[in-house]
């Protein structure tokens, strides 16, 4: 079954859609104490995966970045009608992770800007953030790695 | 940490709400005050102190025991160079910060202006008003209660030390071999708890002071809303700025904790600037016994070096720069880029146009689709 793709801003979007989410998704684990400890740090040029204050600041450039490309295809899709894109998320799965990937983390940039949460409500968003990351990784990546369909080239000769 | 508009201005706020409190003559309660769920910081005459230790004592007795002791045999973390930390035998020691020790205090003996000085410190965490390690915590252990005390919740901390590297201080001292670390994958994640003062938040949270403040024969201590005790600090430092000889207007030379790391709720004030104590305490540091915090337990990191048996566990006193000053102005670029992506989004920048009704979009097999979920 071949799929209509709706693509404006053609490969770059695709790849700045990419690069956000990987950048987003190393940098957010590099928040655990764990690139240091499994000497990832320990790999040429890789030392500043060790360094808490940097991961986090790649890890809001990514978030802005991919706040951005979210918007900007949520502003066109509201112009357009119900083309599927060739990038971002499909399903309501892959919305809803996000969804919660942006409350939870715009709760935990409040936080940061030392703006009083409750304790409890602030360890329920950080595993809700931590969570939602991981599914959302595992599902990108069966949706990378599953068999593709052939697409159906028929209709196109018919 | 109700800090709604920022930090800065937070300050300013607080300093003229103190001088009008302090105009007032309007003094509640503190235990009330706090009730209210405003900061609470301490002010600390180091003039005062005479190195008595009655305070170390108080804390060590009071909550010594709630820090339990670690499993026989102590899980072995992987990779083998992941060091535990052990300090459950070693639990007399009191002249440094360790897992069963809050609060020390460094004696110092210096020269100042051709005068031999003798000043006494109490160290233990400085309860930042926008606190890295409670901030950065990925998983919520490090809190940061309404009335400003900052704690680690030794139920939910794994001992990964994060807290300790991103303290500008190094207050928070790992032992491993406890909690819950030991019941999800010991050897794999987690390596124990990280302790530090929680300025007796039981206490507090009872209306009662914190140990160190209440059992003070000479009062070094004042616990008190943030601006009261912002205003008492000014007041006090411009009294040593001009006992030394300084111009009032330098009395910001003379307290530690109002700016550092973007503000704490604990504020010394000093006989001599602090500059100088910065120097004294990196002497003594620099001098310390080769044997005090000998071993694993004892050493510590920075930078990447092992440093010195001196420094380990016992926090310098030099200036500190905001450390979540880079995420406070990042927040600007996530407001901004949804804004941008929605504006370029509803002029059509760089998107193509609505294809024709009559003529279907591209047609892409689904193996081109990456990154969906």
């Amino acid at each position: 079954m071949s799929v209509m793709s709706y693509s404006p801003g053609g490969r770059a979007a695709r790849w700045l859609y990419g690069i956000a989410t990987g950048f987003a998704l190393f940098s957010g684990f590099g928040q655990m104490p764990i690139f240091k400890r499994y000497y990832l740090a320990d790999l040429p040029g890789m030392a500043w995966t060790a360094n808490f204050f940097i991961t986090s600041d790649i890890h809001y450039l990514a978030a802005a970045l991919l706040l951005g490309l979210l918007a900007w295809r949520l502003a066109l899709d509201a112009r357009t009608t119900g083309a599927a894109w060739s990038w971002g998320p499909r399903s309501w799965w892959g919305w809803t992770l996000l969804g919660l990937l942006v409350i939870s983390g715009a709760a935990k940039v409040l936080r940061n800007l030392g703006i009083y949460l409750p304790p409890p409500l602030i360890m329920v968003l950080d595993f809700t953030h931590l969570g939602s990351a991981m599914a959302f990784m595992f599902t990108g990546l069966v949706v990378l790695v599953k068999p593709k369909p052939k697409p159906n080239l028929r209709g196109l000769a018919g | 940490m109700a800090q709604a508009i920022s930090r800065r201005n937070f300050l300013r706020g607080g300093l003229a709400t103190a001088a009008g409190v302090a105009a007032s003559g309007v003094v509640l309660p503190q235990a009330v005050r706090a009730a209210g769920g405003q900061e609470l910081c301490t002010v600390l005459d180091l003039s005062k102190c005479i190195g008595c230790e009655a305070c170390v004592d108080a804390c060590r007795e009071t909550w010594q025991a709630t820090v339990p002791d670690p499993v026989n045999p102590m899980p072995k973390p992987f990779p083998s160079r992941v060091p535990t930390q052990d300090w459950s035998k070693r639990k007399d020691v009191s002249d440094r910060l360790t897992p069963y020790n809050f609060l020390y205090v460094e004696h110092l003996d210096f020269e100042h202006k051709g005068q031999a000085l003798e000043l006494h410190v109490p160290r233990r965490c400085m309860h930042c008003v926008n606190p890295p390690c409670a901030n950065l915590c990925p998983f919520g252990a490090g809190r940061v209660e309404k009335n400003g005390i900052v704690n680690i919740d030794p139920d939910v901390c794994l001992g990964g030390a994060k807290c300790k590297q991103v303290c500008p201080w190094h207050i928070p001292q790992r032992q491993s071999g406890v909690g819950v670390y030991l019941d999800i994958m010991p050897s794999y994640a987690g390596n124990g708890v990280m302790f530090k003062c929680h300025r007796c938040l039981p206490l507090v949270k009872q209306g009662k002071q914190p140990q160190c403040v209440e059992v003070c024969p000479e009062h070094v201590q004042t616990i008190g809303l943030r601006p009261q005790m912002l205003a008492q600090a000014e007041a006090l430092a411009r009294q040593k700025a001009q006992a030394d000889g300084a111009a009032p207007d330098r009395w910001r030379d003379y307290v530690y904790g109002i700016e550092e790391n973007g503000g704490t709720n604990t504020v010394y004030v000093s006989p001599v600037p602090f500059a100088v104590v910065s120097a004294a305490v990196n002497q003594a540091h620099a001098q310390a016994a080769p044997g005090q915090g000998k071993g694993r337990a004892g050493a510590g990191k920075q930078g990447g070096k092992r440093r010195k048996a001196g420094f380990a566990g016992r926090p310098p006193m030099g200036p500190v720069n905001n450390t979540m000053e880079s995420a406070e102005n990042l927040t600007a670029a996530l407001v901004l880029a949804p804004l941008a992506g929605l504006a370029a989004g509803f002029t059509r920048l760089f998107g193509k146009k609505q294809p024709p009704s009559d003529q279907p979009p591209q047609e892409q097999p689904p193996s081109e689709q990456g990154g969906q979920s």
